[in-house]
């Protein structure tokens, strides 16, 4: 079936699940697994044709006139993306549906929904080859996640870290689609595929830079890497289910998948690969350090995945073809091992309701299959013969040996990996086997629903490391070719020989025991220091946080105060910098002419008379001197509109400013008539000189704009017209009401709705105090 | 001429805004009449003042004469006062009104919409 047919199916899918696991009851859950399990057989139909190097394109139109299309493409390094998304996504719909079985059934079936919905946009983002594309399913993940980790929406902690997930991952989205537009304003392409092609020159692009920071801020913020692994840990506020599928198996991977398709188009640069090695041996180390502080359950296991995707960019970071099987073995490694212990984690704490690693023991007695499962999956993690985790590990060693990098990052992954076997010790011996004081009984016991996850994971993991050769050639050896760019040879086997990865491997299994036997006296100590708390916490993200908000809060007080005065201000302040700047940029072409002939003493008389009503208007602090004069102003403007040659504006004038006298005259007859200044002598001040620069730059408009030749062209119509046409003698009349009659009529408006408003303000109601008496 | 007129209607543009940034209600309102009385002139000076002949069409021509006042901004010009008169009658109707509910016209003093709280607050004590 088309590729992207089966993305469709999956999106519509998520709505039809939504409706069955609503109405279905009990079989809910397993009639919505039928709909991941049918995307998994399909894209594994593909295995076949992939296997043999063959690559699937399809496309396509979505916004032709800007290049974007619906591109998809299926390669070895895709195949197994899209296989562990809906193969863990079947087991993650059944696990949920157990774990969820004493829940109202429209809050499971919103779950359902939320994880379908996810998983489409999972396969979305790793099938697409259009970058346009790829951001949007990208970021649909993050809301998805946001979704899933705040799913508990009465429990403020939820709330908090899906917004703080929301916020880093969905910031980081929008640096990787900077990224992606300035790739594409380089090359003129979004298509993956082309971009990896003409990669030299993209390497040779001046923007080089500023795409890689981008590109690697879209990724370490999804994938958790320092300074963003911050965010993981909290995101367990999830319920489990969403754990498990979204903060292990697979969204978190995205930044690494985005690395390694980056990774071939940036191989000639040596700097990206020393970033990666760089900030993933920074993640490990610290991811590897507040494992062992955390006390969660979940917790430890998501600090461990934080170190884990450290661990995939540092891999990613190193040269050679042995690194590209590495990053893949460890990517289905980690899934299978990683989603398998979270499901174990999740009955655990289900069926104790103890979220605290240290309050478990011997829950053996109570859950057998899930210890035995947890027993498995941290087997494979702590990287023994014959699991897979084993082989994976001596990948891992094997490429850093082989790589060109110095010794460094060799012992980081000893250190590393030696935690990693103490966490793998730390989850699954001691809640299940150990300290059987600690828990008398339990809630309830297994559920088939339950089991299925954890065991087939579990067992994939054992079967896989026994008869490596079931993933050897169909799975890993196409997904590392692709990833290195070109067919490469895969003895993906359990047993290397005598080598230094062995020695490597029992001298990590031999600090990770230690580590275990001391895990309660190393992490009390290490509860005790106070400076990782400072340092390695969320200490950052609530700085910037608090900053937005205080920035935004003070703003507000400042622009937004209450007082009218202020605002006026602002806006007046505004308009004299933005016309003072706008003179200023257009060079000071100041051509002030005195063009209007001769100072004639009848309207500079008249002026001058305005002006002093004007000034008067300002300076009295009685408002009937004020109305007087503000009216000796609207008079002297009609005197002038007579004198030149506007008797009709003149009459209208007169009568307004007639009416207003009249009116305003009305309304102060009810009012106080002697209002004290409202402002201080420093405000006035101010106010002054505002007001003083305003008046300069309307000076400096007005002599200007005299300078200015005068176009004439409206006015030779209207002249020629009127008569000819609107059969009118007073061309101002004829405008007014034939070619402006629109205008004219909506001016009509304008006077009827005021004058409607204004009887409606002043009309006196009977009950005079309605509104006083409902306020009270 | 021109800088005259200039000078003066910016003098007038000056003191309307500063009754304009005044906090009593009845001065706003004053400050809005006096600036749109000054914008109106300012529309009919930017069509140039000069001719005083009125701009009508002789008997016997068809078009106005060569000595006419422009009639573009007058047409302009009279719509402006009819709107601007209409902006203040209401503004002073709603001051009226504002008298009679809370007995004062300081702005400072008009504050019931920020008497609800402001949503920062809120958002604090829910904390």
């Amino acid at each position: 079936m088309s590729l992207i047919a089966l993305i469709f199916i999956s999106l519509i899918g998520s709505l039809v699940a939504h409706r069955v696991a609503l109405y279905a009851g009990k079989a809910g859950p397993w009639l919505v697994a039928l709909l991941p399990a049918f995307l998994f057989f399909s894209f594994l139909g593909h295995a076949g044709a992939i296997g043999t190097g063959e690559v699937i394109f399809e496309r396509i139109d979505w916004v032709p006139s800007l290049g974007i299309g619906l591109g998809v493409r299926l390669d070895g390094f895709s195949l197994l993306f899209t296989l562990l998304i809906t193969g863990i996504g079947t087991l993650v719909t059944l696990y949920a549906g157990a774990y969820f079985a004493e829940y109202p059934a429209k809050k499971r079936a919103m779950f359902l929904f939320f994880i379908i919905l996810f998983m489409s946009a999972m396969l979305g983002t790793v099938l697409a080859d259009d970058l346009i594309m790829m951001f949007v399913f990208w970021e649909m993940t993050s809301v998805t996640s946001f979704m899933l980790i705040g799913f508990e929406a009465t429990k403020p902690e939820a709330r908090k870290a899906a917004l703080q997930s929301l916020l880093v991952t969905a910031g980081g989205g929008l640096s990787l689609f900077a990224g992606i537009l300035l790739i594409g304003m380089t090359l003129g392409t979004f298509s993956l595929s082309e971009v990896a092609l003409r990669a030299d020159e993209l390497v040779a692009s001046p923007y080089l830079a500023a795409i890689i920071v981008l590109i690697l801020g879209g990724a370490f913020t999804k994938s958790a890497q320092f300074p963003f692994h911050f965010w993981l840990p909290n995101a367990m506020a999830a319920p489990t289910p969403a754990s498990a599928y979204l903060h292990s198996a697979t969204m978190v991977k995205l930044g690494v998948y985005l690395l390694a398709r980056f990774d071939s188009i940036f191989a000639s640069v040596p700097a990206f690969g020393l970033t990666l090695v760089a900030f993933g041996s920074a993640t490990m180390l610290i991811a590897a350090f507040l494992a062992l502080r955390a006390i969660g359950y979940k917790g430890v296991l998501a600090q461990s995945t934080v170190a884990s995707l450290g661990i995939l960019v540092m891999l990613i970071g190193l040269d050679g073809y042995v690194a590209s099987v590495a990053t893949v073995g460890f990517i289905l490694t980690h899934a299978l091992y990683k989603a398998a212990l979270f499901f174990c984690a999740g009955t655990a704490i289900h069926a104790t309701g103890i979220t605290r690693l240290r309050g478990l023991g011997g829950l053996a007695r109570f859950l057998p299959f899930t210890a035995a499962a947890a027993a498995l999956a941290s087997l494979s993690m702590a990287g023994l013969p014959p699991f897979i985790g084993f082989i994976s590990k001596e990948y891992l060693f094997e490429a850093q040996l082989e790589s060109s990098m110095n010794w460094i990052p060799v012992l980081v992954a000893v250190l590393v990996n030696a935690v990693m076997v103490a966490v793998a010790g730390a989850v699954s011996l001691k809640p299940f086997f150990f300290n059987r004081e600690r828990i008398e009984s339990v809630k309830h016991g297994e559920t088939l629903g339950l089991l299925v996850g954890p065991l087939i994971l579990a067992t994939l993991g054992t079967l896989f490391g026994i008869a490596p050769w079931l993933v050897a050639q169909s799975l890993v050896q196409p997904a590392a070719s692709a990833l290195y760019g070109s067919p490469i040879d895969v003895s993906f086997s359990l047993w290397h020989g005598l080598t230094p990865m062995l020695a490597l491997s029992a001298l990590v299994v031999a600090l990770g025991t230690a580590i275990v036997v001391y895990w309660d006296r190393l992490h009390i100590a290490l509860r005790r220091m106070r400076w990782p708390d400072r340092l390695l916490g969320d200490k950052g993200y609530h700085a910037v946080f608090d900053g937005v908000i205080g920035a935004a809060n003070g703003s507000t007080r400042f622009f937004q105060n209450g007082d009218q005065r202020r605002y006026t201000l602002i806006v007046a302040i505004a308009t004299i910098a933005l016309i003072g700047w706008a003179y200023f940029r257009s060079g000071g072409n100041f051509a002030i002419l005195a063009t209007g002939g001769p100072i004639l003493i009848a309207p500079t008389a008249l002026l001058i008379l305005a002006v002093a009503g004007a000034v008067a208007a300002a300076r009295t602090q009685s408002l009937i001197t004020a109305v007087v004069a503000v009216g000796i102003v609207g008079y002297v403007s009609a005197l002038l509109f007579l004198m030149n040659g506007a008797p009709d504006l003149a009459l209208t004038q007169f009568s307004v400013e007639t009416l207003v006298v009249v009116v305003i005259m009305a309304v102060l007859v009810r009012l106080p008539t002697y209002a004290p200044s409202t402002r201080t002598a420093g405000e006035r001040r101010i106010d002054i000189g505002v007001s003083a620069a305003f008046a300069l730059l309307v000076f400096v408009g007005l002599a200007t704009m005299t300078a200015e030749p005068l176009d004439m062209r409206l006015t030779e119509f209207f002249s020629q017209r009127s008569l000819t046409e609107a059969y009118g003698h007073n061309v101002v009349n004829v405008v007014i009401v034939d070619f402006r009659a629109l205008d004219t009529l909506g001016e009509i408006a304008v006077v009827g709705f005021a004058t409607l408003a204004v009887w409606g303000l002043l009309r006196r109601r009977r009950p005079a105090n309605a509104t006083l008496a409902r306020k009270g | 001429m021109n800088l005259v007129y200039a000078a003066a209607l910016a003098a007038l543009m000056g003191c309307g805004l500063y009754m304009l940034l005044s906090r009593q209600v009845v001065r706003i309102i004053l400050g809005i009449a006096l600036i749109s009385a000054a914008v109106n002139f300012v529309i009919f000076f930017a069509g140039r003042i000069g001719a005083s002949v009125p701009p009508l069409i002789i008997e016997g021509e068809t078009a106005l004469g060569p000595d006419t006042a422009n009639p573009l901004p007058q047409a302009l010009v009279l719509t402006a006062i009819v709107i601007g008169f209409s902006l203040v009658a209401f503004a002073a109707a709603l001051a009226l009104k504002t008298y009679r509910e809370t007995g004062t016209l300081d702005t400072r003093e008009l504050g019931d919409a920020e008497a609800l709280g402001s949503p920062y607050t809120k958002e604090a004590s829910s904390k």
